[in-house]
């Protein structure tokens, strides 16, 4: 089972900045979307 | 379009023929597609290269704190951040759901501009829509549930917005409850009461646009110990949820449902959930706008809402008719309204009516982020002839 030390649920104008930073700051991250990036 | 069909002769444009002009829509969703797809491009372009992103596609749910199922596969979160956004609110118009609507999104993607339209909802999203297909060709009509558009907003500004609208050939139908919905022939028909009595409004097409609810079912928040509330996800000022490693962000927060609000909140929760930093939210001022044109933008409390908080207010005023530049551009609709503290002279509210509203308000946004008066605002050089001279002229009048 993979693990992830971030997981962020949507990759919307607001999980992807979280992401974003998350992985600049070292973490490993999981971005999971069910549609479309960008978010509406 | 609607420029070049109504306005190219007072510009001194000749060789227009206003009545051989036509508007194809196919031709304009594509161009929308493209600009999408090309953003969509970029945000692929730097996850994928992106090595300390796993990029998954599918339905998210939480089957503990730890534990998240992706579409059947299993992986274990050390921490988690929700930030699923909102959806259309159900709708709850016996009849509609039956004979067919359009959400926004649905709206952007049409192939043929309806005839006749009828939007539910006189929010952001109802009222853009509405011009914008009435701008098209679309006989639009507006089912507003309050007796005022934008019922957040400075109700002055707000009601001459209403009047743009319906000047333009938009029926503005305030104080309108949708009831139920029928299909007659081709046509879709919205029973609506308007002070107690049942009206009935028939069209081509209805768009629902009367709100959006976060977006929370199927991800197993209660396994992961996260605790929903009316508004959407229960969160303290870091953004943390009720679940230790859990944070949330945006829309799915509920409140200031705002692009603009969930990109803030981003960086915030990555510094806390890695870095345990403890930074906190300051939603004090928040922005909004409605990209009708003119523009409706706003900051901060209404003068109705300064006052109920306590507060002894001065309100400065004024009219883009009175400003050279709005002339120029052939923009003279609007005004700005802006409310300080009477004892203090801090800003309190901003209130922007008029072409380019959507970025005038920025002054005023940083203004208030600093705590200030509106010394800085009309004190400041500000170029001539620009449109940013109305937002010192208003700011000096609250003296």
């Amino acid at each position: 089972m993979k693990q992830f030390d971030l997981v962020v649920i949507g990759a919307g104008q607001g999980g992807l900045p979280a992401a974003a930073l998350a992985a600049r700051l070292g973490a490993n991250i999981a971005l999971i979307e069910m549609g479309e990036v960008g978010g509406t | 379009m609607h420029l070049v069909r109504d306005r190219a002769y007072e510009f001194g444009v000749r060789g227009i023929d206003p009545t051989k002009i036509w508007f194809d829509l196919e031709s304009a969703v594509a161009r929308k597609d493209k600009i999408v797809q090309d953003i969509v491009d970029g945000i692929y372009g730097w996850i994928k290269p992106n090595n300390r992103i796993t990029f998954l596609r599918g339905q998210a749910e939480f089957t503990s704190p730890v534990d998240i199922r992706v579409d059947g596969q299993q992986i274990t979160a050390v921490k988690s951040v929700i930030a699923t956004g909102s959806r259309t609110a159900d709708v709850q118009i016996p009849g509609l759901a039956k004979i067919g609507y359009l959400t926004n999104r649905d709206a952007l993607m049409l192939q043929k501009v309806p005839a006749s339209l009828i939007v539910i909802g006189g929010g952001y999203i109802g009222i853009e829509f509405a011009q914008m297909y009435a701008r098209f060709g679309t006989d639009v009509t507006i089912l507003s549930r309050s007796p005022l558009l934008m019922r957040h907003e400075e109700p002055e500004l707000s009601e001459r917005l209403a009047q743009v609208l319906t000047a333009e050939g938009i029926d503005v139908q305030l104080g309108a409850t949708a009831v139920s919905a029928i299909k007659e022939g081709p046509h879709k028909v919205i029973i609506t009461e308007i002070d107690g009595q049942a009206h009935r409004f028939k069209a081509e097409e209805v768009l629902y646009a009367a709100g959006r609810v976060p977006r929370v079912e199927g991800l197993g928040l209660e396994q992961a110990g996260v605790a929903v509330g009316p508004q959407g996800i229960i969160y303290d000022e870091t953004l943390r949820t009720t679940a230790v490693n859990i944070w949330s962000l945006g829309d799915v927060n509920g409140g200031a449902m705002f692009t603009h609000r969930a990109t803030y909140d981003g960086p915030i929760v990555a510094l806390n959930a890695i870095k345990d930093a403890g930074r906190t939210v300051d939603y004090r001022v928040v922005p909004r706008a409605v990209f009708t044109q003119p523009a409706l933008a706003g900051v901060g409390l209404t003068e109705a809402e300064a006052l109920a908080a306590g507060y002894e207010v001065k309100v400065g005023t004024a009219l883009f008719a009175h400003s050279g530049r709005a002339k120029a551009i052939g923009e003279t609709e609007g005004m700005l309204k802006f409310i300080a503290d009477a004892e203090t002279g801090e800003l309190l509210g901003g209130h922007i009516l008029g072409p380019h509203a959507d970025i005038l308000i920025h002054q005023v946004v940083t203004a208030m982020y600093n705590k200030g008066t509106a010394e800085s605002l009309y004190k400041s050089i500000h170029i001539h002839p620009t449109l940013s001279e109305m937002v010192k002229d208003a700011a000096k009048k609250l003296r």
